[in-house]
């Protein structure tokens, strides 16, 4: 086919692309909340001591801030490593995929270098708000061990990538792209087995938990229980699993008295209506689309360095492979966001007890040292749920709705 | 005779880089994850060669090759774990293809079919040393590491320790999987191509005798006045091998 009608071709294709990606964008951002409903602020100080505003308020700066420097100092060391990082070629006796293999790890392993300062002042940080032990011995050999998944999991990303750039060529995103998310989903139905879970024990919950599965639709799905304890202080939950693997983990966090049984009931019925409106599948989705749009760029960019079949290309592949995601960070943030509100919401209409879901939210700033209204910038780019000032203040307009 | 059907070659320069050696436990990991899948099938390959050499008195070549190269793979996986050797090694144990190889015969030979029955029995002798050199080989590991990390470079006595013990390794699990007929060498240096010779050879090692050359006998001078044919003169033995120049030090980073 001649160049000049393979061009208009081309554009005809990306364009019918991108409005694809567009229009399944939109439905995955469609949420139960209702449109109309208007958060209004609230009186924290009526809610908090002084002192608590006070602690939360600079606990989670100091922690956003950390956070933001690692993704600096994540995108500088990155960013070098894409500059110069081929020079490690001649480290390998390996064929092309080897090599790229270990270019992939060695990148890894700059950045783990590069970000043990932050994460050991993290530690020392969360240590201090009595959220974990400060282990520092313990966290760097826990992040080592870590960094050795992170190996194989890149090892295996690159098999992939470089394996079908050299077999199909500059095509290969068109079939990376769908294995990526295969792989992801494969571990999303996987990650209850591969987790070690207990069964809920106290009576009240599991007849709650039954209760509050059948008002949902979604009965058969068991409540579990995961030991964090040994770990942290912080108190969470999870929906966890696909299809028959599906559970409602509570960690055992949430379950050592600090949170009364109505509270614990809110955070079941918020992690059941997860399963109940199908967010892994839809976060899965959300994945597919920015993977297509990433491997697609990545296959771009790295023509120059002689596309994805050669290992000289692994640097910058990382480099865009990693930072490309913190770009788009905001917008993963947004929709995790509006999935959060959304199970909030089908948690107040299932358990109809807004006393309850405010104890819990009050609980968490109490428990944890959360900010209840971070700046705006640390909730754009770290915050995957709402903030607690907008949890609580979601509470009082549902209250406002059903007569509160 | 220094002669072993399976034996090791050094080509190793000692130089390291300090990221890949800081990091050398970790890097390893791809590989001990393919060496384990690629075990599973030598296990039942082995399986199958032994009852091959059973029936037709020698393996087959083709389970020969699969083997020598899973041998030859593992080889290089341990020496660069074991910052025996510096580049990031390949998947497929291609020979030649590292500077710490192992040599392994192409052509399956014939073997002894009572030898061969019993090969997991006659193996444990040589595998009991085997064991002994594994505590060997962590400490020229460990020792090594901390070497590597701050020289940038392997101390020649710990490199060639480690290849010697790596060397044993292979002609061990070269003999159990029917590889050659005949039983691993314990003898340091037996089975060992150095491309420089090993500092522990120059230092102890008796020097070399010359080879006999046999003198040509004198010739009859014939009964012609002629003068006699000179006889040719003998070849000089051949030297010993001048020990590699010392290499130069890396400039610290």
């Amino acid at each position: 086919m001649a160049s000049s009608t393979r061009r208009p071709l081309k554009l005809v294709l990306f364009a019918i692309f991108a409005g694809g990606w567009v229009v399944a964008a939109y439905f995955l951002w469609r949420t139960e909340v209702p449109s109309d409903l208007k958060l209004r602020g609230v009186d924290l100080r009526s809610l908090f001591s002084p002192h608590q505003l006070h602690d939360a308020e600079r606990f989670s700066l100091v922690d956003s801030l950390l956070s933001l420097g690692g993704i600096i100092l994540l995108v500088v060391v990155l960013g070098l490593y894409a500059r110069y990082g081929h020079r490690f070629m001649k480290e390998s006796a390996a064929g092309p995929i080897g090599t790229g293999m270990m270019l992939a790890m060695l990148g890894l392993a700059l950045v783990w270098l590069a970000m043990l300062p932050i994460g050991l002042l993290q530690t020392w940080w969360w240590g201090r708000h009595g959220l974990i032990e400060a282990d520092y011995v313990g966290w760097i050999s826990g992040s080592w061990g870590a960094l050795g998944g992170e190996f194989l999991f890149i090892c295996l990303t690159i098999l992939i990538v470089m394996g079908f750039a050299r077999l199909v060529g500059a095509s290969w995103w068109l079939i990376g792209a769908p294995v990526f998310v295969g792989i992801v989903t494969l571990f999303t139905f996987a990650q209850p087995y591969m987790t070690p879970l207990e069964p809920l024990k106290n009576p009240v919950l599991v007849a709650a938990s039954d209760r509050i599965a059948r008002d949902e639709g979604v009965e058969g799905v068991p409540v579990k229980v995961v030991n964090m304890a040994t770990y942290t202080t912080a108190p969470n939950a999870e929906a966890m699993g696909l299809g028959p693997s599906r559970r409602v983990v509570l960690w055992d966090t949430m379950l050592d008295g600090r949170f009364s049984n109505p509270a614990v009931e809110t955070v079941i019925a918020h992690e059941y209506a997860h399963q109940r409106q199908n967010h892994l599948w839809k976060m899965i989705a959300w994945f597919a689309l920015f993977t297509i749009a990433i491997a697609y760029l990545i296959a771009r960019l790295t023509r120059g360095r002689g596309g994805m079949a050669v290992p000289a290309a692994v640097p910058l592949f990382l480099f865009v492979w990693i930072v490309f995601p913190l770009v788009t960070q905001p917008l993963n943030m947004a929709f995790s966001r509006r999935m959060e509100a959304e199970a909030d919401w089908i948690a107040l209409q299932t358990t109809r007890d807004p006393g309850a879901a405010k104890q819990l939210f009050e609980g968490f700033v109490k428990t944890t040292d959360s900010d209840p209204s971070p700046p705006v910038w640390s909730t754009l780019l770290f915050d995957s749920h709402p903030t607690l000032e907008d949890r609580i203040a979601m509470v009082d307009a549902w209250q406002a709705r059903n007569g509160g | 005779m220094n002669e072993h059907p399976i034996s090791l070659v050094v080509t190793d320069d000692r130089r390291r880089s300090r990221l890949t050696v800081f990091f050398r436990l970790l890097l390893v990991l791809p590989h001990i994850f393919w060496l384990e899948l690629w075990g599973i099938v030598v296990a039942v390959v082995a399986l199958l060669n032994w009852l091959v050499a059973l029936i037709i008195g020698r393996p087959a070549k083709p389970f020969q090759h699969f083997i020598g190269a899973f041998i030859r793979y593992a080889v290089h996986v341990l020496a660069y774990a074991l910052l025996i050797a510096n580049p990031f090694p390949g998947f497929t144990g291609v020979p030649g293809s590292y500077p710490v190889d192992l040599e392994v015969p192409s052509e399956p030979e014939k073997q002894n079919r009572l030898k061969t029955f019993f090969r997991i029995i006659l193996f444990y002798p040589a595998a009991i040393l085997g064991g002994i050199l594994l505590y060997v080989l962590y400490i020229v590991g460990f020792l090594g590491w901390w070497a590597a990390l701050f020289t940038g470079r392997m101390p020649r006595g710990l490199r060639d320790l480690g290849a010697n013990s790596i060397r044993y390794y292979g002609q061990i699990y070269g003999y159990l999987l029917l590889l050659t007929g005949r039983y691993p060498n314990s003898s340091p240096y037996f089975g060992m191509k150095f491309e420089s010779a090993p500092a522990a050879a120059i230092e102890a090692a008796p020097l070399p005798e010359p080879e006999l050359v046999s003198v040509p006998e004198p010739v009859e001078p014939p009964a012609a006045p002629e003068p006699p044919a000179a006889p040719e003169p003998p070849e000089p033995p051949a030297a010993p091998e001048p020990p590699a120049a010392p290499e130069t030090p890396e400039p610290p980073a």
